[in-house]
């Protein structure tokens, strides 16, 4: 019934329709690149073509190593989307879960939860991913999600505790006390829903935090690298040439806003149609 | 809740008009910019004691605080007299250095030859557990301030005799004609009495017998100040008064305050720029000779590179001149030698063929050679993002060139890099550079290819060729020894060598007289316009 | 008494983390004297006297329980250079705190504002411009921000000096301040958009605009209150953020403070250091979430009864 009422105040949404449609074509991206290339990840490439900017036959130009520009940023959306997107799902259950519990038990559960947060606050991102570094020595797309997911699930997390702590003060959940709920019916069906939306807006802000992060991990000399192909080590590469050959910074960045605006737009309306209280 | 907003909505006004008026005339108020001073970037030093760094950030400062027995003259790549008056032997083991008399370290003290013995005894002695320890190795009595077990019975070097006050006797354990260069080294500056007191306090607040005295303490990751010395009488009078090296931990952003006009000289802009640098600094942009190279070495231990033809194979498949056209803007001189184009007895291509980029004879000797088989990894350290950059460009050639489809890489961390290697867990060929101590071809050919090399290489005539020019009677006749035993190296091929660096130095308008070499930044020839 | 239970629970996460980093930092392999000394040959005598003085030949807890005697003597040890740990962080503490402060207040003072702005007129032209350009701020990396702003904003344009800490407080740290808020700022907008929109739906503010309140009254006593929950918890959180979060920043601007000091320890493997700066953090940390926590009951009635 919820479900109907929100796809009928969807579908009439401009916005729905584009911010879909952008994603669609980057997840076709990530997982059929050959729809849109012919030539493979780092192959094809002429290094005396090296930073050549678009031209007839590449339309994007080419990279450092003289590959052609478009297939490079095709190639890298894969490790991009998938690095942003599963960080930030791993990340947000890990956070609804424990900040429910800690908001909503407080007391000895809450203080434990919160002071684990604090030390996990605490580690240095470089650190963190050094030691990653070292233990996977391919650091390849998986060891970055793990190093992302270990240092990115905090703040989210005190996020819900705080939401669920104003939530469960309020007076429906008091009245569905009284009537008998139970806890979990009550973290679940109550004041979950009504706590979640801040962090679902964080959430989804964090796929493109993520991404943007994956590149800073690059950046700092503890991210993907060869043969791995993402727009993160493009734009790390970019920078230092991007003064003399702006395209280098100006493509990827263009997939990346894309990408993580849409994902962003998509939250707000699905968010907005699936609250009853908007209608 | 309004209170404190409007509060901290005023703060950040405040902030943006104070600002606004530094912003603008922040030019001529920046570090080291007085009447006739000028500021240097500079990343920040480890320690200021001469036996006790090899960093090249410590040793530019270093060198306008201390004066070596002998310096490089940059035309002839040879040796010069500096603190010392003559370096002289009969039979290349036992040196008599005459030093300069009536010279004075800042604090007054007579510099003697006693300062010098001083200074290289406590800097051989193990338990101090200095840096250049080594470079004392090969004088006589070494081995009794560093012993395999225990406390040392001693803490002089036999070799070394104080004849008089202006005069040392060294005696080494094996002939060596190249000694005399090493005397260039910052590592045999002379340390005055004062320092003995308290060494901890002396590495912060050096006393050197240099043209320079510090001014005031040392501001870690901020700046170093020097000024003018009173007491200092040698030939390398400063035209500046002071001079401010101003600590950076990037050399990009170096390069920004550089443009910025906030730092006036930097002998490190980053190759990426050497275009911009071209353009905007014009004939105040200088690239200078370097004794650093970059090399690919093999795992020669590994089976699968035993084959010299496989190794040439790999140098042939290898475009040294688009790699540094592209990753370091035509900056670096791809290499046909294994020694640096500034050392004596240097041959431009000494390597011949198989230095030379041919994919298609690459292919055929790679063949020839069995091919490889398996996963090839490349090696190298995650300390400058170049490495990187230049390594896909290898990989990528490879692949395309030779048909080696499996190819990954291991970045290390800087600090476990060495480790690696030195421990021999590379299993495919990796990253190696070497940054020059003398301009000699033994600095080069006995440290990289010497006794138990990095890549497990042992080749009994090659020894033989170094040991021989080591002991030969005078400089210029051990250059044809070495040479022969750079051609056996070549031959074999354990390492390719790849590029040259270059000093890249930029400096505003503001200086002139800037004489960078690669043996000195000789900071002391500047000097500031005036008005 | 709520204060000071929280803060005594300080006490088992100052070892915890204490212990955390210093087993990281002991993870590492590699052997830093080594690497100190690079590529030139350093006789195994040498190595030995530096890995004894720093004590690396002992075992982890060994290690680990010298380092703590050591702390609570207020001896905090000494880098690889030999300088005091202690006298290190106090010269490094003060550039960071000077930057993070001017960060949070930046994310503060404009990330509300825009928040409001764009909450009070939902799917207007405002709104849409502070949703793009959030968006635009969060998808670009820091060093992509970063480098920009100092070669534009200081370089080009010259409003603001491109390096260093020569002017002080505020001139040289105006622009890391805002790079590094930019990324907050993007949050605190969003979040306090969101919040507000959903609050000026609520049935009390409805019921106050019945009442024949003023809208401003509204929006700023009742519907703005209640909005900052999650944005006040995100800005506690935050603050603590920047501080560790400013590598990058620090790195760009050459800021010497605890963020660049720290990334060059993690690379030269200095433990002390290390595990020094991020205790201080975590203190940090707890102090800033305290004093969220403390906060939520100024602003919801509710929570402070339920506390109490």
């Amino acid at each position: 019934m919820l479900a109907r009422d929100a796809w009928l105040e969807l579908r009439g949404r401009v916005v729905f329709w584009f911010s879909t449609a952008v994603l669609l074509v980057a997840l076709a991206m990530a997982a059929f690149p050959g729809l849109f290339t012919r030539i493979g990840p780092n192959e094809n490439c002429d290094l005396r073509l090296s930073k050549h900017g678009p031209a007839s036959g590449a339309p994007f130009g080419y990279d450092l190593q003289g590959c052609d520009y478009w297939s490079q940023v095709v190639h890298g959306a894969r490790a991009s989307i998938v690095v942003g997107v599963s960080v930030t799902i791993f990340a947000l259950l890990i956070s609804i879960v424990l900040g429910t519990i800690a908001g909503y038990y407080g007391g000895v559960a809450d203080a434990i939860i919160s002071r684990i947060t604090d030390v996990f606050f605490g580690i240095p991102f470089v650190l963190g991913a050094t030691v990653v570094l070292v233990a996977f020595p391919d650091h390849g797309i998986w060891a970055m999600t793990l190093v992302l997911v270990l240092l990115g699930w905090t703040t989210m997390t005190r996020l819900m505790r705080g939401q669920v702590i104003a939530v469960k003060e309020m007076d429906f959940v008091a009245a569905a006390r009284m009537l008998g709920s139970g806890d979990r019916r009550l973290m679940f069906r109550h004041i979950l829903p009504n706590a979640i939306a801040p962090v679902i807006v964080v959430a989804m802000l964090n796929v493109g935090n993520v991404i943007a992060g994956e590149a800073t991990l690059d950046y700092l000399g503890v991210g993907l690298q060869y043969p791995d192909v993402s727009w993160g080590l493009q734009l790390n590469i970019a920078q230092t040439f991007f003064a003399g050959h702006p395209h280098l910074l100006v493509f990827p960045a263009l997939f990346l806003t894309a990408t993580v605006l849409s994902f962003l737009m998509l939250g707000d309306v699905v968010r907005d149609a699936l609250d009853p209280r908007l209608r | 809740m309004r209170v404190m907003r409007s509060r901290a909505a005023a703060l950040a006004v405040a902030a943006i008009m104070l600002s606004g008026g530094c912003g603008g005339g922040s030019s001529p108020a920046g570090g080291g910019k007085e009447a006739n001073a000028f500021s240097v970037a500079l990343t920040e030093p480890d320690h200021l004691t001469p036996g006790n760094t090899s960093s090249d950030y410590s040793i530019t400062v270093l060198d306008t605080l201390f004066e070596t027995p002998v310096a490089i003259d940059a035309a002839t790549n040879k040796p010069v007299m500096r603190a010392a008056e003559s370096v002289t032997s009969t039979d290349q083991k036992v040196w008599t250095i005459k030093f300069k008399p009536g010279r004075k370290f800042s604090n007054g003290e007579p510099v003697t030859a006693q300062s010098f013995a001083d200074a290289w005894n406590a800097t051989a002695y193990g338990p101090n557990g200095w840096t250049n320890n080594y470079y004392f190795a090969n004088i006589e009595g070494y081995d009794e301030l560093n012993p395999e077990k225990g406390e040392p019975a001693t803490d002089k070097l036999r070799g070394l005799k104080v004849l008089d006050d202006t005069t040392l006797q060294v005696t080494l354990t094996a002939p060596f004609s190249q000694f005399p260069i090493t005397l260039a080294y910052i590592a045999f500056a002379p340390m005055p009495k004062a320092a003995f007191k308290d060494l901890k306090a002396f590495d912060q607040a050096p006393i050197g017998n240099g043209p320079f005295v510090l001014d005031g303490p040392w501001e870690h990751d901020k700046q170093i100040k020097v000024k003018r010395s009173p007491t200092y009488t040698g030939d390398r009078t400063p035209k500046a008064d002071a001079i401010t090296f101003k600590i950076y931990a990037s050399r990009d952003t170096a390069w920004t305050d550089l443009r910025a006009g906030r730092v006036d000289l930097m002998t490190t802009v980053p190759p990426a720029s050497t275009g911009e640098a071209k353009r905007l600094l014009g004939d105040r942009f200088q690239q200078t000779p370097d004794g650093t190279m970059d090399y690919l070495g093999f795992p020669v231990f590994d089976k699968r590179f035993a084959n010299p033809d496989l190794r040439k194979a790999f140098s042939m498949a290898i475009d040294r001149q688009a790699i540094v056209n592209a990753v370091y803007d035509g900056a670096f001189k791809p290499m046909a030698s294994l020694l640096a184009p500034l050392v004596p007895g240097y041959r431009e291509n000494a390597c011949g063929e198989a230095c030379t980029y041919n994919p298609a004879k690459a292919k055929e000797l790679f063949d020839k050679a069995g091919g490889f088989s398996g996963t090839l990894t490349l090696w190298f350290s995650n300390a400058d993002p170049s490495y990187e950059q230049w390594m896909t460009a290898v990989a990528n050639q490879l692949r395309q060139n030779l048909g080696i489809t499996d190819i990954k890489f291991r970045k290390i961390p800087a600090s476990d890099y060495l480790t690696t290697l030195r421990e021999r867990k590379e299993d495919g060929p990796y990253r190696n550079n070497w940054v020059m101590d003398y301009p000699s071809p033994q600095n080069y050919l006995e440290s990289m290819w010497g006794e138990g090399n990095r890549m497990g290489w042992k080749n009994e005539e090659f020894l033989d060729l170094i040991d021989q020019a080591n002991s030969a009677p005078t400089f210029d006749e051990s250059i044809p020894l070495y040479q022969k035993a750079e051609d056996i190296a070549l031959a074999e091929m354990p390492m390719i060598p790849l590029w040259n660096w270059q000093s890249q130095v930029g400096f505003t308008s503001r200086l002139s007289g800037v004489n960078v070499t690669p043996y000195s930044k000789n900071l002391y020839t500047i000097s500031v316009k005036q008005g | 008494m709520y204060a000071a239970r929280r803060l005594a629970q300080a006490i088992p996460v100052f070892f915890a983390t204490t212990f955390l980093i210093y087993t990281m930092v002991f993870a590492l392999p590699g052997d830093p004297i080594l690497a100190l000394a690079g590529d030139k040959p350093v006789p195994e005598q040498v190595l030995e006297v530096m890995r004894e003085h720093y004590h690396l030949n002992d075992p982890l807890l060994v290690q680990y329980g010298r380092y703590m005697l050591g702390v609570f003597h207020g001896d905090l040890g000494e880098t690889f250079t030999g300088q005091p740990v202690s006298e290190l962080l106090q010269d490094r503490w003060a550039v960071t705190a000077q930057l993070a402060l001017t960060a949070w207040v930046f994310e503060l003072v404009v990330g509300i504002g825009l928040g409001v702005l764009a909450g009070l007129r939902r799917g207007g032209i405002a709104d849409t411009l502070v949703l793009a350009g959030t968006t635009f701020v969060i998808a670009v990396p820091v060093f992509v921000v970063g480098y920009t702003a100092q070669i534009v904003l200081g370089l080009n344009l010259g409003l603001f000096p491109t390096a260093g800490t020569e002017e002080g407080w505020p001139g040289s740290y105006l622009l890391p301040g805002m790079v590094l808020g930019s990324f907050g700022l993007a949050y605190v907008a969003r979040l306090t958009r969101t919040s507000l929109v959903e609050n000026l739906r609520a049935d009390y503010v409805r019921t106050a605009t019945a009442k024949g309140l003023s809208r401003r009254r509204v929006v700023g006593l009742h519907a703005l209150r209640n909005s900052l929950i999650p944005v006040v918890t995100y800005l506690g959180v935050d603050f603590g953020n920047l501080m560790a979060g400013a590598v990058v920043t620090e790195g760009i601007f050459n800021l010497p403070g605890i963020g660049q000091q720290v990334f060059q320890s993690i690379q030269l493997q200095e433990g002390p250091v290390v595990v020094g700066v991020v205790t201080l953090l975590v203190m940090i940390f707890i102090l800033a979430n305290l004093a969220v926590d403390l906060l939520y009951g100024v602003l919801d009635p509710r929570i402070r009864r339920a506390r109490a």
